[in-house]
């Protein structure tokens, strides 16, 4: 007698794969993190110590941050952290004329890192409306440093 | 004249583009997935201007307190001791000069701790730094 075999049709079985794919899903909606993280860019100054170019405190907008949440620029009276506007007008007034004026941020040690931030928020917002005037030439910033200690010391201020 | 019974068309749900809209899916969320490598919950500073940190930055992360934790952009962060930060920079710039590294700071921190990064950063020779920020509303 001659067995007849069934022949079976070969196949990858494939209707798990949806649910292979929906737990990827999951796993990657789960650990994705649309976090917009956010926040001001600042290019630190690279140079050998040598080389450092000399920059008169006259010649340049020098803005100090003091300790009890005040700031002075270019020797005028000092003024509350939040009055942000005296600040943006006068470096505007002198940066749309020449956007090379070096800004110095002189922070004090104790001072809180809150009012460096509102000042070099201020610094960019002042960079960002002479770009648009077009008074920067594109890829160009203000030149917005913020001296370390040591570097104070060095400079003797 | 007897009518033919009309053939019931069996109703299904077509199921087999099931598993390429779920790859799809997969591809996007695998795209735009970031490990987020610090979890740190502290009080940014807040500002208008404001751009897109660079993906796969390196994170340097000051609590209120001024501990100090890093992350080269790929490992969750680790604490580190306030003068290793310099170590930690020459081997970020020895692997990459161009490495964005971004600053996460309490605002409360005073800024001595901050400066003290800022020189060994300077001495390492960052170039791109950024401040991480929280978006200023107003009347703040």
């Amino acid at each position: 007698m001659k067995l007849q075999k069934e022949k079976e049709q070969p196949e990858i079985p494939t209707a798990s794969m949806a649910d292979i794919a929906f737990l990827l899903i999951v796993f990657f909606m789960l650990t994705t993190v649309i976090s917009a993280t956010k926040g001001i860019e600042h290019i630190l100054p690279q140079q050998d110590k040598d080389q450092t170019e000399q920059v008169e405190k006259e010649e340049s907008i020098y803005i100090k941050i003091n300790a009890d949440g005040t700031y002075s620029v270019d020797q005028k009276e000092p003024r509350s952290i939040r009055d942000t506007q005296f600040l943006y007008d006068y470096v505007y007034g002198k940066v749309s004329r020449n956007y090379k004026k070096p800004i110095i941020i002189h922070v004090n040690p104790e001072a809180n890192y809150e009012a460096m931030i509102a000042v070099l928020d201020t610094l960019k917002q002042v960079e960002e409306q002479v770009a648009k005037e077009g008074r920067l030439p594109a890829d160009k910033g203000l030149t917005i440093t913020i001296p370390t200690s040591s570097d104070l010391e060095a400079w003797g201020y | 004249m007897k009518l033919r019974k009309t053939k019931t068309i069996e109703a299904y749900i077509p199921t087999a583009s099931m598993a390429d809209i779920a790859f799809l899916l997969i591809v996007f969320f695998m795209i735009t997935t970031v490990f987020q490598v610090d979890k740190t919950v502290l009080t940014l500073p807040a500002s208008v201007v404001r751009s897109e940190v660079v993906k796969g930055s390196a994170f340097i992360v000051v609590t209120e307190d001024g501990y100090i934790k890093v992350s080269d952009g790929k490992e969750d962060t680790h604490p580190i001791d306030a003068s290793d930060v310099l170590s930690f920079a020459v081997d970020l710039m020895s692997k990459d000069p161009e490495q964005h590294v971004v600053l996460k700071a309490d605002k409360r921190v005073k800024w001595h701790v901050i400066d003290k990064i800022l020189e060994q950063l300077q001495q390492a020779r960052v170039k791109n730094l950024q401040f991480l920020t929280e978006l200023k509303t107003k009347g703040q």
